[in-house]
């Protein structure tokens, strides 16, 4: 097994490379390419352009300009300057990512008890009011727009803007060292949310596959054999888990390089909303960085399902 | 380089040498209540009666209180020598001196760090200024700030980990900051510790001393900033001190970046305790300003019609200015002098290189409703030249109503009757294009822009024009197209500037003169390069005096509008909202953005 966690994570890193040629390349052809063009104000000066290729060094060549970005980013975990205001990406990320490590993990709590909760019940209730009121509730909730949802939320529930007013609105997130009372409720709203979708997938999914499996043999024979209806219900459960142990991994994954809409709507600072902004402005150092923290978590989190995955399933062994 | 909605420098200024004389004169006495009058150039007229606005806005507050600051952008260069944005400055004017600024609601340059008006040698090629003495750095640095500290911070300006934007724009004429690499330079000189004095190559004194308003002449102490300014970029901002009423918060080493100011996330402005209002005009009635970065502007809007102690500071969502005219309408300032819009028109190659193609398509577009489509009347005023509202030259370019006798500018809604004369006159008889060419149009594909397109691109269809219009994201449309000659684009629809500080030579010169035309960033969009009209700009350059070049301005102004070289359709109004207990006030020649300086809680 640790020979296999070692093989996958050189190949995470391998992986990691050609994201980071990927991100360099898309942004040098991209229309609006020229960061020292940008950088030299609204009346750019030839003069003035050139001497700022030379300070963020663009005039040098293509390919030792990756493996100057490449040596600073996995020798010393550098990213470089943002182009916009200059400050060291590095600096910037590890500002937000307490922000987005809060938002994501609680908000992977909440679904993944509402949502397998809601699922198994469905799926043991087949048909039932319930059922169709949890299913019918799913479809509405993946089909609002996390935007939307997060403007509905502070309209009706914010503090400040909301007709019930009960919960901290927009900008309200205070750190966790700094104000814990702050930092819980500031989030209640956010991780709802970020929660609701992701949760009415998991209820669907959870609902289709334990659906399935009550139905192989051996629940068949579990209950042939008088086990009761709860212990047979256990075996199915883990039998069906495997799928959702998968999407599970990728959604805390993808989340975890930041939940750009939530983050945005309720005035979070953390990842999503920085390369929201980046790519807004252009800031191609804060982009790449947030863009390769994301496929890092990406390959992480993959790594870790399929560890999971031997554990859970006897079946499955890594040599 | 591009819209002026994304760059949005400015500092305006005043024509009129009586209200200069008055703003001058009003010193700190802003505290007394009194409302400090406005230069004309239009601003008032543009604004709809019964509402507010920062030509006319009361000066007077009371003292004490923190202001809450909601704002979805973060700041780009709160240094003083890289800074060139309208939010970067709200914050920069509040905590740098220049050598000259602006009353809040005056365009008139009002002296600063400067004893007194900057002083044009006969020759125009000298400029000398006096500086105030008492004048102190906030802390660490603490010392009194001298001469040499403001050639310093223009001196820095050309070390390349600083790069100002601006410094060889508007101060290539003294002598050495051609050559200039962050060294001394040559024209710069001290002769002591409050004296400074420009030696100019050229006689371009009158327009050098104008550009005395930009931030860049606020002074930065060598002998701490030199090594942050050795790193490459220069992070001199993380460091910064400040000498005006407010300072970043910072700790005692002078570190601000995690402190007073969080990228991305959070900037406080707490007193700065070396101030004095003894040498400065502005009043600084609050204790503290929050500014909390980020943020959506749809929400933010409502938390701060709603909301007490606090202000927005960027441009706001149409929806909320008509909620705001409609059940919020004490807490809505309008500010004139947000730029032009325009159509830029090929005027080198392809169909529009005929002028009576231009007029043709002028007098066809139904420029109001480009600019309904822009929010209407409360943010919007048509446009019939382009020196626009508040900047001098406005009136001598023909005030609303633009040139006389112009028939192709007389019909805002557009007339098909005198489009057709013009092609007509270009040589197509029935009054249609029924040439071979196809017509490029690129606009942006984000609202209002990507209306405005539309409008633009009707009306050339209903000449005969057969068109392709291209929308892209706004960044692209200037960095790929309509910034780039070789594309050879025939309209760019949503086009437009604002100036960078109070000289009509700032609006026309980068955008329609032949020599401002580069292969890359180019903002002479149209490519305009008609030599009477680049002699004329030269001319107009070394004018003395604001009425001078305001007449002189004016004049080229209206050969420009007689080219058709472009079509302008907007003169653009900034509206911004406040708190209910908030009394915001804008400065006008900053987009309408607020002051933090004049700003009070009631």
């Amino acid at each position: 097994m640790i020979r296999y966690i070692i093989r996958r994570l050189l190949w995470g890193v391998l992986l990691l490379i050609v994201v980071a040629a990927l991100m360099f390349v898309l942004f040098r052809i991209l229309p609006t390419g020229n960061p020292a063009l940008l950088r030299a104000g609204r009346d750019p000066q030839p003069k003035l352009v050139k001497e700022i290729e030379v300070v963020l060094g663009l005039n040098k060549s293509l390919p030792t300009q990756f493996w100057d970005y490449l040596k600073e980013v996995f020798l010393h975990f550098k990213f470089g300057y943002s182009y916009y205001n200059q400050e060291e990406v590095r600096s910037l990320i590890a500002e937000r990512l307490p922000a987005t490590l809060s938002l994501t993990i609680g908000a992977a709590l909440l679904w993944i008890v509402g949502g397998l909760g809601v699922g198994v019940i469905s799926a043991l209730r087949r048909h039932s009011l319930l059922d169709r009121f949890a299913m019918g509730t799913a479809l509405v909730l993946i089909s609002a727009p996390e935007f939307w949802l997060g403007l509905v939320f502070l309209y009706l529930f914010a503090s400040d803007i909301g007709i019930v007013k009960i919960l901290p609105g927009a900008g309200s997130y205070a750190g966790l060292t700094s104000d814990p009372w702050k930092w819980f409720t500031s989030l209640i709203m956010p991780w709802i949310v970020l929660a609701s979708g992701s949760a009415a997938v998991f209820a669907r999914l959870m609902r289709s596959s334990l659906g399935e499996a009550m139905k192989e043999d051996y629940i068949r024979t579990a209950r042939a054999k008088g086990l009761p209806e709860r212990h047979v219900a256990r075996q199915g459960v883990r039998a069906a888990i495997n799928p959702i142990v998968t999407l599970f991994g990728l959604e805390v994954g993808a989340l975890l390089g930041g939940a750009i809409l939530v983050e945005y709507v309720f005035n979070i600072p953390g990842i999503g909303e920085l390369n929201y902004k980046a790519i807004q402005s252009s800031d191609f150092p804060v982009t790449q960085g947030t863009v390769l923290l994301a496929s890092m978590f990406i390959i992480l989190a993959n790594i870790v399902v399929d560890v999971a995955y031997a554990y859970l399933d006897p079946r499955v062994r890594y040599s | 380089m591009r819209s002026h909605k994304t760059i949005a420098a400015g500092v305006l200024a005043a024509a009129l040498a009586s209200t200069l004389a008055a703003c001058g004169s009003s010193s700190s006495s802003s505290s007394s209540g009194t409302t400090a009058s406005a230069s004309s150039n239009g601003a008032s007229s543009v604004v709809p009666a019964g509402y507010q606005s920062t030509v006319n806005e009361s000066l007077a507050g009371k003292r004490g209180g923190t202001l809450q600051v909601l704002q979805e952008s973060d700041f780009e260069h709160l240094d003083p020598g890289i800074s060139y944005f309208a939010l970067d400055y709200t914050v920069v004017f509040a905590t740098q001196r220049p050598l000259y600024s602006n009353e809040p609601n005056s365009t008139a340059p009002t002296p600063d760090i400067a004893s007194g008006s900057p002083e044009v040698s006969a020759n125009n090629e000298t400029v000398t200024v006096h500086l105030k003495e008492g004048i102190h750095f906030s802390p660490p640095v603490n010392r009194e700030v001298t001469s040499a500290d403001v050639a310093y911070a223009i001196e820095r300006g050309a070390n390349p980990n600083v790069a100002n934007p601006y410094l060889t724009t508007y101060f290539d004429s003294i002598e050495g900051v051609p050559q200039a690499k962050g060294g001394p330079i040559k024209g710069i000189e001290t002769p002591n510790k409050h004296e400074i004095v420009f030696h100019l190559t050229e006689p371009k004194g009158f327009f050098v001393a104008e550009a005395l308003v930009l931030p860049l002449t606020a002074p930065v102490p060598k002998e701490y900033a030199e090594k942050f300014d050795n790193n490459k970029p220069s992070n001199y901002a993380d460091y910064e001190v400040a000498t005006g009423p407010y300072m970043l918060e910072n700790n005692a080493q002078g570190k601000v970046l995690g402190i007073g100011y969080v990228p991305g996330k959070s900037a406080t402005l707490v007193r700065n305790p070396n101030w004095s209002d003894k040498t400065d005009f502005r009043p600084a009635y609050l204790n503290e300003i929050d500014i909390k970065i980020g943020g959506s502007q749809p929400v933010i809007d409502r938390q701060v019609l709603e909301g007490t102690n606090v202000v927005q500071n960027e441009p706001v969502a149409q929806p909320a200015v008509q909620l705001a005219a409609e059940h919020y309408k004490s807490q809505m300032v309008l500010s004139p002098g947000g730029g032009n819009r325009y159509v830029s028109l090929d005027n080198k190659v392809g169909p529009f290189s005929n002028i009576d193609l231009r007029k043709a398509v002028w007098a066809e577009l139904d420029r109001a409703a480009l600019d309904r489509a822009r929010g209407g009347d409360l943010v919007a005023t048509v446009a019939s030249h382009f020196i626009y509202p508040t900047i001098p030259g406005f009136e001598q370019a023909g005030s609303l109503t633009g040139p006389k006798g112009l028939d192709y500018n007389e019909h805002p809604e557009g007339d098909m009757t005198i489009a057709e004369k013009y092609m007509k006159l270009a040589g197509y008889s029935s009054g249609k294009y029924t040439g071979s060419s196809t017509i490029q149009v690129v606009g942006a594909s984000s609202p209002p822009e990507k209306e405005d397109a539309e409008i633009v691109n009707q009306a050339l269809k209903s000449l005969g024009f057969n068109t392709k219009l291209t929308l892209v994201e706004l960044a692209t449309m200037y960095a790929k197209y309509c910034d780039v000659p070789k594309e050879e684009i025939d309209v760019c629809p949503t086009v437009g500037w604002i100036a960078d500080f109070a000289d009509p030579q700032t609006v026309l010169n980068p955008t329609f003169n032949g020599k401002s035309i580069v292969a890359t960033g180019n903002v002479n969009y149209g490519q305009v390069n008609v030599p009477t009209l680049n002699a004329a700009m030269a001319a107009a350059e070394v004018v003395k005096g604001r009425e001078a070049r305001a007449k002189a301005w004016g004049k080229i102004d209206d050969e420009i509008v007689e080219d058709a070289a472009a079509i302008p359709y907007d003169w653009e109004t900034s509206p911004r909202l406040e708190g209910s207990d908030v009394h915001g006030v804008g400065m006008l020649w900053n987009e309408g953005c607020w002051d933090y300086s004049f700003t009070s809680l009631k």
